[in-house]
């Protein structure tokens, strides 16, 4: 199999692609996205458990050429939120030339190790590691320990708490938001213009990080993503207060999955769940 | 400067012996892998080889959110009130000399031309014992930018461990002097000389110089490789010890009263720099970034002969992006 250097460099080489965009590591060793622009470029290019970043975020954030073509290195999770982009229309298929990577599970922090504790709970579900969507195929994956879903525990315990005893959890946590939007900036999927968070006229949502701003600005970012969400982690990765906000993502995708048989970004001709009607849409489980 | 021995009991003495009524302690605490600052924890961590908090303390100086004043309207009359001020004093131990030295930065911003009389408030009623540092990782670079592992800058009291279950206390400010001789005084005068472990700088700068670099590289390519891989979240911002932008913005209870509210705010976001006209001088992520380096290397040295930046990596480890501040200035010094 080819690897990711050669493909990048053919890329670049033949202008097939204007950039690429991919991981790569700085003198300390810590892995980063990078854009790489030319053959010499592609040199720096790697791609390994601590290729955390969901890179799919720059397709919207950068400018991808009007007929151009771009290339993204892309792990299988990251697959799901470019098929989720072009399936909201806000890229073209023939626009990204996806380098799917074969992972073997990423770590959150730079500085840990690749073992079962560190390796995040998203790489438990991921089916078979291997990517289900592209233009060329790079890496080997390694067998890695299944990391424990502490999350499923937590929900677990979400779902036997009273209303109230839920709110006062939910006001815990998001008391502690200081309002750095760094969950939405690290999301693939907010790609919008102009964020509700930034309109004033009429204010949707209050600006201050106090508990009624915090409450309006995170619920409406998790409902934003009711069967939108790809289940990246991106965001709960990037708060730095350490607010574990894909429970509410990764309930609504429970829900979708359960009550619509709807995944987000798995297919890019299927109709999104919130963008299609059907007659036989169940809805008896709204109150 | 004087010097003492204190132990570990006489500090855990010193905790509880404070009037709780009077007092609030604030400490770095464990929660999960992360330091933090945590207000009266029952488990606060003395130990100079802990990691800075991924948050500073800033916020305790600088809220979050801070009410100005509230507006009310009966008839056609308007009437202001003032927000109550909690007098309570503020014990901060075991700050960070990159913690701690962030203070005085933020009182020239806060003391420049308008006094803002909330935050010399608090600053006046604290008390900060600093501790000196022991830690290290790639993303400090403390020394760069004028400080190191011992350095007093903003502390009252200063401790570096001597042994196990001993420190050496220093005064440093008169605020700490009056502090020791109130709460602790019996300890016993140290005369030796005290150890500690050496910093070593892998990103070495003479941030003297780059301000004239930064202020001659108005447009260079390290601008725009940042600004494309910079998501433009406040992440950095808002952790950074030393960044101390704000919003103020009125908040309605109803149509007849509300409240007037400063918050914080970041030179990363977009809407930052937004006229009402739609035109932004700062449109690209780019820019905004350039704006974030030159304010800490070279508009705040211009102003203030010193620079916005303690060195405590903070921004760098919290960056979604990866992006290093310090490898940045570092790599433009070096050009
Ligand atoms: S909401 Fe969070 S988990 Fe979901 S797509 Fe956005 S960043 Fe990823
Ligand atoms: S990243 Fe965390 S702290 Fe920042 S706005 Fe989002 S929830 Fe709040
Ligand atoms: S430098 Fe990092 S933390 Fe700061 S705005 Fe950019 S992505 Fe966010
Ligand atoms: S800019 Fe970064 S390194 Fe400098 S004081 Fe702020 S958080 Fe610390
Ligand atoms: S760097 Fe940006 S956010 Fe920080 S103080 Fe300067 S202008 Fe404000």
């Amino acid at each position: 199999m080819p690897d990711l250097i050669e493909i990048a460099k053919g890329l670049l080489e033949s202008k097939e692609v204007s950039f690429i965009i991919g991981y790569t590591k700085d003198r300390f060793g810590r892995v980063k996205p990078y854009i790489a622009k030319s053959v010499e470029d592609a040199n720096n290019l790697m791609f390994d458990h601590h290729s955390i970043h969901n890179l799919a975020v720059y397709l919207t954030r950068l400018k991808i050429p009007e007929n151009g073509r771009v290339g993204i290195v892309a792990k299988s999770c990251d697959i799901k939120a470019i098929i989720a982009l072009i399936q909201e229309n806000q890229i073209k298929r023939e626009q990204v030339y996806i380098i799917g990577m074969n992972c073997s599970g990423v770590v959150t922090h730079s500085t840990d190790e690749w073992k079962k504790e560190n390796i995040q709970i998203k790489c438990k579900y991921c089916a078979d590691k291997a990517p289900m969507l592209y233009d060329a195929v790079a890496g080997t994956a390694e067998p890695f320990e299944q990391p424990d879903d502490t999350q499923e525990v937590l929900m677990q315990k979400l779902e036997t708490m009273s209303s109230a005893e839920r709110w006062d959890f939910w006001a815990k946590e998001f008391e502690k938001c200081i309002k750095c939007y760094a969950c939405r900036q690290v999301c693939p999927m907010c790609y919008c213009e102009q964020c509700l968070a930034e309109k004033n006229q009429p204010q949707w949502i209050t600006t201050s990080p106090t508990p009624a701003g915090n409450f309006s600005w995170n619920i409406i970012k998790a409902f934003h993503m009711a069967g939108r969400c790809v289940g990246c982690h991106e965001c709960e990765r990037a708060c730095p207060m350490g607010i574990p906000l894909t429970l509410l993502t990764r309930k609504m995708g429970m829900v979708a999955g359960k009550e619509f048989n709807y995944r987000h970004g798995m297919a890019i001709d299927q109709p999104t769940l919130v963008g299609s009607y059907n007659f036989n849409d169940n809805e008896d489980f709204i109150k | 400067m004087k010097e003492f021995i204190i132990n570990t009991d006489e500090i855990a003495n010193l905790i509880s012996s404070l009037p709780a009524d009077k007092w609030d302690i604030l400490a770095p605490a464990k929660d999960g892998k992360s330091f933090d600052y945590v207000l009266s924890s029952d488990k606060p961590i003395i130990n100079s080889e802990a990691p800075p908090s991924k948050i500073s303390f800033k916020e305790y100086f600088f809220p979050k959110s801070e009410t100005l004043f509230y507006y009310k309207r009966e008839a056609n009359e308007i009437s202001l009130t003032e927000p109550k001020f909690a007098e309570k004093k503020l014990l901060v131990l075991a700050a960070k000399p990159c913690d701690a030295a962030s203070l005085p930065i933020l009182s020239k911003v806060f003391n420049w031309d308008y006094k803002d009389e909330f935050f010399n408030k608090r600053v006046n009623n604290s008390v900060i014992i600093g501790l000196s540092c022991a830690y290290s990782d790639e993303s400090c670079f403390c020394t760069s930018v004028g400080l190191d592992r011992n350095n007093t800058k903003g502390s009252d009291i200063f401790l570096t461990p001597f042994n196990d279950k001993q420190y050496v206390l220093s005064v440093v400010s008169d605020k700490g002097d009056s502090f020791v001789k109130e709460f602790l005084p019996n300890l016993t005068e140290f005369t030796g000389t005290k150890e500690t472990k050496e910093f070593i700088d892998n990103k070495p700068f003479d941030y003297k110089k780059t301000k004239d670099w930064i202020a001659a590289n108005f447009e260079n390519k390290i601008w725009a490789e940042t600004g494309e891989v910079c998501i433009g979240c406040a992440q950095c911002a808002f952790v950074c010890p030393t960044c101390h932008c704000f919003d103020i913005v009125d908040e309605n209870c109803d149509l007849n009263c509300g409240r007037r509210i400063k918050n914080w705010d970041a030179c990363q976001f977009g809407v930052f720099t937004k006229h009402a006209s739609g035109h932004n001088p700062r449109n690209s992520q780019e820019k905004r970034y350039r704006q974030r380096v030159s304010h800490k290397f070279d508009y705040y040295y211009e102003k203030f002969g010193e620079v916005l930046c303690t060195g405590c990596g903070r921004c760098t480890r919290g960056c979604p992006a990866g992006i290093d501040i310090g490898e940045i200035v570092f790599s433009i010094s070096n050009q």
